[in-house]
């Protein structure tokens, strides 16, 4: 009854979730300059969720350290369908500069399939801006795709 | 015909599309202003139709260890409660279910949508949505009083001069009053009151300075954490309809009067008054406060608001 209004909503309204790895916190600071005034997301809806229960498209950053491995996998089982995993930064995909360390078991497409990646250590806030933006459409196709 | 006039006021307007356009448009406005006063462009004013849809399409997670029923049925209770309330207020003389003693059937029922976040929050069995309830139990703890002791101020205000000095807690003879002598608040004695109530309304519908119990960065917002889909998307719209139904009730105790006598323009002044209302109580609280703890919460409402009400109800015994 509702099909094109949700479509819709989904389009205009995805929250985020923001899931840090052992990030060594720039790729952090750079997701939240996204949401103050000068480059205000909250205009294309989107808006910082607490809970994973609420997110539609999660933000991981950093490599994936063995402490985060088994949080990661429960943080993103928890999330409602349909999601979008983002990578933000370097390290989700090659854990960068931490690659070969004794506590880093990334990348991070070795537990979930990725989405869309952003790349960049730390990346713009433009760059996460057309990120997420794209990331809006894959979730329009997975709303489709799970009819 | 009478049924068929009942069933549309229950339906159409004081009930629940009225409700949940009103209260939806209303967040939204709300937001649009917060962003502004920020230097945001902000969402558009439409933004809590797009979330309350997208949530109605997402999966709805009943956690593991939840009491199933009472997790599913308590957003539902909330909302039926918001409407009901919704119908006992006037807006101007127009007042489909007025009856003897609306205000308390109000005041009853204004608590119900926070027993409603208690029980899906207990039910959901989270930690974070235990510490969640408790909180908000401070919350009803700290604001009732000062609400209830503001209402007497104007029931007895109003009854000294309709009702041979007997308290009156009918909400259309408050109106009639108004419509007699002006609004409310233009009182001296009344004026306390005033304050307190304008107080009252963001600890009642949890925004900023007082959003203790949902806490967005501090507990992942309470009682909800464990919500997703369409439930959550009933309780994100319990929260705009109560913002709503407390300005209403606001605009009702303190700024009505004779009106026009036509419904729609009527109704059309009730929700530039709210807006108003809210912008004040609100949006502008929202934009220059950071959240105050638990019981600084508690201390603030039966200090300041809890005084002006009683100031106010010893200058109503007083005559002025």
């Amino acid at each position: 009854m509702f099909e094109k209004l949700i479509e819709k909503g989904l389009e205009k309204s995805a929250w985020l979730y923001h899931l840090n790895t052992g990030s060594c916190n720039g790729c952090d600071i750079e997701l939240v300059s996204v949401i103050t005034p000068r480059y205000d997301a909250e205009r294309f809806g989107f808006k910082i969720a607490g809970s994973p229960r609420h997110a539609d498209i999660i933000v991981v950053s950093g490599p994936i350290t063995s402490q985060s491995r088994d949080r990661l996998i429960r943080t993103l089982a928890q999330v409602p369908d349909p999601k979008v995993v983002v990578s933000l930064g370097s390290c989700p995909r090659s854990c960068n500069v931490f690659n070969g360390s004794y506590c880093v078991e990334g990348p991070l497409d070795k537990y979930t399939p990725i989405d869309v990646s952003i790349a960049g250590c730390p990346p713009k806030p433009e760059a996460i801006m057309a990120g997420l933006v794209r990331a809006v459409e894959i979730l329009k196709e997975k709303r489709r795709a799970m009819k | 015909m009478e049924l068929l006039k009942t069933i549309l006021y229950i339906l159409l307007y004081p009930g629940l599309i009225y409700c949940v356009i009103g209260g939806l448009i209303l967040s939204g406005i709300d937001r649009k202003l917060l962003a502004r006063m920020q230097k945001r462009i902000g969402p558009p004013i439409l933004q809590p139709f797009y979330d309350f849809f997208k949530l109605l399409g997402k999966e709805t997670i009943v956690p593991r260890n939840a009491a199933k029923k009472a997790f599913l049925a308590a957003p539902v209770i909330g909302l039926i409660s918001l409407i009901t309330v919704s119908l006992f207020i006037p807006v101007f003389k127009f007042s489909p279910f007025s009856t003897y003693a609306d205000l308390i059937v109000v005041i009853y029922l204004l608590t119900i949508p926070a027993v409603a976040l208690i029980v899906g929050g207990s039910a959901s069995g989270s930690p974070y949505a235990g510490v969640g309830i408790s909180r908000e139990m401070v919350a009803i703890i700290s604001y009732e009083l000062p609400m209830v002791v503001s209402l007497l101020a104007i029931a007895k205000k109003v009854g000294l001069a309709l009702n041979n000095g007997v308290m009156t807690f009918s909400l259309a003879q408050i109106v009639e009053y108004q419509a007699q002598n002006g609004p409310l608040f233009t009182k001296i004695s009344i004026i306390p009151a005033f304050i307190a109530m304008l107080l009252v309304i963001p600890c009642k519908v949890g925004s900023l300075p007082f959003d203790i119990a949902e806490a967005e960065i501090e507990i992942c917002e309470g009682p909800l954490v464990e919500y997703s889909g369409a439930p959550l998307a009933i309780f994100k719209l319990n929260h705009a309809i109560k913002m709503l139904v407390m300005t209403s009730l606001f605009v009702t105790l303190f700024l009505s009067g004779a009106g026009t006598g036509i419904l729609v323009v009527d109704a059309l002044i009730q929700f530039i008054l709210i807006i108003i209302v809210m912008f004040f109580s609100i949006t502008l609280l929202k934009a220059i406060t950071a959240r105050l703890r638990v019981e600084q919460t508690l201390k603030f409402y039966w200090t300041y608001p809890t005084a002006l009400a009683f100031l106010s109800l010893i200058l109503v015994y007083f005559g002025l």
